[in-house]
């Protein structure tokens, strides 16, 4: 095995430059009647920024670093992979760890604002064993919030998608009003029947959330501030209000390669 | 029911909370999950929570611990069979390559780990090391490594592009170009024309653009040219003395025979049926592209390595194929395809002024194409369609255009080169196909064309295009120039050559070792794929020179 610091082709996340580098062409009238190459190459520095570019995809690169300091010798690059053929009476599907989720309105800025994450960001972020050790902060500055929205990603949806996604959202509300301080959550979903009919007394009474039936339009952060701004309707008004962080509710998204396990043995995914 | 056993495919809490079920009623219990640890705490969907109990904790220790239940965390499920009563279930477990019952859980190895990674076990909340133990109360120590970055995967000749990009922004421009050349000798060339699958595939796309891995290709071969270093390439002190014919001086041809060099192998001659190397490179993409003075230096250094090219040897003609095979102990196959294919319309043969545009592109790049006067329509979606429509341009016709039957959407050529060509100057007319070609005293005057429209989706996925009654229009043209497709001239093999054939006139080969039906001949590049990429064809060119060596070695 090689140890070789030189190896580590990882470069600081804050230094990645974001712009693709354009190859400098040649014009079009010094192309005529003549065959020059068009394309002059990239000059050193746009080079090396373009190669900065790269994120190395993130990934183990065997520079052994961790080998070298593992004292019990727990760490081994050379054990193998397993492969089983095994035998059983029954199989049980589940939906395992895989926590993806059905895309939605890419108004509400998932990825370009860093303050609004998905309800399964904000579950991890309010668990002891999470990123923030349950504390809720805004992944945009490291502050506490003030103000929280939490809005529903798929109000189309059939009435079990409304229900267990609010009924998250509630709950979700429950444990960051729990451990945040002068913390003001809103709720903003299309509410189902059931949902109101079981539950919407028993959530009405919890401080500090409010729920408005209504449903979000897009989310944006308007020149010189710093919160978001959330345009949504509520029986058939435009609203808007300012929030420190924003959460989603997503709608979970089985992966195809149960979907066919599912169809291959003929039974359900649980 | 006691000695039952069942698969639980999912470690998440429903997964866990079944596992656990099951193992208490007596039953045998294997978990797989994918993830290398099983599923924590989630908060409750089904009812409103007191803030105490705020996640539902499955129980992780007792499931570790329990006599009846297997854990396979890092596993994926490769193949179910139901089998009678019974499930057989194929499963790979990937190592975590930590011993977990030797780990102190110190933390010296995520100290020192360079990689940041986002942390997919929170969702992305935060970062990871490479070496990590993920859920924090119970996770296992592992190191997430996979057998190479998408990059490389799609990469025909799995470049090691992570290395090579990371030694350029390292400064280390010499080095990478090193480290391109560990599998790919025409690093300059490949670097200027490839279509690049890797940056297809390249994750920094959903950031928001890939990274241009195939100009730092050329940009690490082009320092080495600005510092005017004369570099070798290096052939091993131990010799082997068998002979090996190669058709073609292709990309896939000087591939190979460069690897060959580079294992130890003295006697490796390639048969080239031009006065020039390169093939298609040469004689296919245009000077603009390519410059020639750069491809023969790339070739050049093959050479240098003790490769012989007999130039004007057209194999067939001038030397036999079973000579070949007599006299030499392995043959490679590599002659491409440089027969443009035609359009099967009236009035084709009867006209001078008609080219196809592999013999066009040739003809420009040798020297003696008739003059360029007046209007030239290529016609054609493909790569060698805007090649030979920019090279008309050049050329000094008045006007170019490009006759397409379908939209720029459905053009298989690489969208910045049509854009390059729109930007020249290049009128594109979409949407239209050839009916007739026209002329008068034996010269072509122009076409007869009719507007398509697009129907149903055919089996390449494209929409077909469909003519449109009643529509047809003359274009005049002094050259038309088709460029539909390419396929491979064989009529080198003598009558009974005994070589399997596909229906597509190329060549069958096992597809471990390039070896075609008859021991000793190999094949590979554009005479086995098809009109293909370079890279393809290199990457064809590589695969038999390790085919041939295991061939010769175990002979």
């Amino acid at each position: 095995m090689i140890y070789e610091k030189e190896k580590r082709y990882i470069i600081p996340f804050a230094d990645v430059p974001d712009e693709r580098a354009e190859m400098p062409e040649i014009s079009v009238d010094e192309r005529r009647e003549n065959f020059t190459e068009v394309e002059t190459g990239f000059p050193e520095e746009m080079a090396i920024k373009e190669a900065k570019r790269c994120l190395a995809c993130r990934r183990c690169l065997g520079c052994a670093l961790c080998w070298a300091e593992c004292e019990p010798e727990a760490i081994n690059f050379e054990i193998p992979d397993e492969e089983l053929d095994l035998e059983f009476d029954e199989v049980v599907i589940t939906r395992g760890q895989d926590n993806a989720f059905h895309p939605f309105n890419s108004d509400l800025g998932y990825g370009n604002y860093p303050d609004v994450i998905t309800d399964l960001q904000f579950e991890r972020m309010l668990s002891p064993t999470g990123p923030t050790k349950g504390m809720v902060l805004s992944p945009r500055d490291g502050e506490l919030p003030a103000r929280l929205a939490i809005v529903q990603g798929h109000p189309e949806d059939e009435e079990d998608h409304l229900f267990s996604s609010v009924v998250l959202g509630v709950n979700e509300s429950i444990i960051a009003l729990n451990g945040t301080k002068d913390l003001e959550v809103t709720l903003v979903s299309p509410l189902c029947q059931s949902f109101q009919e079981k539950l919407l007394p028993a959530a009405e009474k919890i401080t500090g959330l409010g729920i408005l039936a209504g449903s979000p339009d897009s989310i944006e952060r308007k020149q010189d501030e710093e919160a978001l701004t959330l345009n949504y309707s509520e029986n058939g008004e435009q609203k808007q209000a300012s929030f420190d962080l924003i959460v989603i509710l997503t709608k979970p998204k089985i992966s195809s390669e149960l979907v066919s396990l599912s169809k291959k043995l003929e039974q359900d995914i649980i | 029911m006691e000695n039952k056993h069942v698969l639980i495919v999912g470690g998440g809490p429903e997964g866990v909370r079944t596992a656990l079920e099951k193992a208490e009623q007596g039953m045998q219990v294997t978990i797989l999950e994918k993830f290398p640890t099983l599923g924590a705490e989630r908060i409750p969907t089904d009812r409103l929570i007191k803030p105490d109990e705020a996640f539902v904790n499955p129980d992780l220790d007792k499931v570790r611990s329990h006599e009846n239940i297997r854990i396979l965390t890092f596993s994926d499920l490769k193949n179910v069979t139901r089998e009678n009563e019974s499930v057989r279930a194929k499963i790979l477990k990937k190592s975590l390559l930590v011993d977990n019952s030797k780990c102190t859980d110190c933390k010296a190895c995520i100290k020192v780990c360079p990689v940041n990674m986002l942390d997919d076990f929170d969702e992305g909340m935060g970062f990871r090391t490479a070496v990590d133990y993920c859920n924090p109360q119970t996770g296992e120590y592992n190191i997430y490594k996979e057998d190479m970055p998408v990059c490389q995967d799609a990469c025909p000749v799995n470049l090691d592009i992570r290395a090579y990009v990371g030694l350029i922004a390292d400064g280390r421009h010499l080095d990478s170009l090193a480290k391109i050349r560990e599998r790919l000798p025409l690093a300059g060339s490949v670097g200027r024309i490839c279509p690049h699958p890797c940056e297809t595939a390249c994750n920094r796309q959903y950031l928001d653009e890939p990274i241009s891995i195939c100009f730092l290709k050329r940009y690490a071969a082009d320092v080495e040219l600005q510092q005017e270093i004369e570099p070798v390439y290096a052939t091993p002190e131990q010799k082997f003395s068998e002979k090996i014919a190669i058709i073609g001086a292709g990309p896939a041809g000087l591939t190979c025979a460069h690897d060959l060099a580079r294992l130890g192998y003295e006697h490796v001659k390639i048969f080239e049926a031009l006065p020039v190397p390169g093939g298609y490179f040469w004689v296919g993409i245009p000077e603009y592209r390519l410059p020639k003075k750069l491809l023969q230096r790339e070739v050049d250094l093959i050479c240098n390595m003790g490769v012989e090219i007999q130039y004007n040897a057209r194999v067939g003609q001038d030397i036999t194929f079973d000579e070949l095979k007599n006299d030499y102990d392995a043959v490679f196959i590599g002659a491409g395809c440089h027969t443009g294919l035609k359009l099967r319309i009236p009035g084709e043969d009867d006209y001078e002024g008609i080219v196809d545009c592999v013999t066009f592109l040739r003809q420009q790049a040798l020297g003696g194409l008739p003059e360029a006067k007046g209007k030239l329509i290529v016609i054609g979606g493909g790569n060698a369609a805007i090649d030979s429509a920019r090279v008309g341009w050049r050329m000094g016709f008045d006007e170019v255009y490009i006759l397409y039957r379908r939209t720029k959407k459905e053009m298989p050529a690489n969208s910045w080169e049509i854009d390059a060509a729109e930007h020249e100057g290049v009128t594109m007319q979409y949407l239209a196909a050839p009916l007739e070609i026209l002329g008068e005293n034996g010269k072509v005057t122009g076409m007869k064309c009719i507007k398509m429209e697009l129907g149903e989706p055919d089996a390449s996925g494209r929409r077909r295009p469909v003519p449109m009654e009643g529509s047809e229009y003359v274009i005049d043209a002094q050259t038309i120039v088709p460029a539909i497709s390419q396929s491979a001239d064989l009529s080198f093999l003598p009558k009974e050559h005994g070589l399997e054939l596909s229906r597509w006139q190329t060549f069958e080969i096992d597809e471990e070792t390039g070896m075609t039906n008859v021991p000793g001949v190999f094949a590979g590049g554009d005479v086995v794929t098809g009109p293909g990429i370079a890279i393809d064809a290199i990457a064809g060119g590589k695969q038999a020179a390790a085919g041939i060596h295991e061939y010769l070695r175990n002979k």
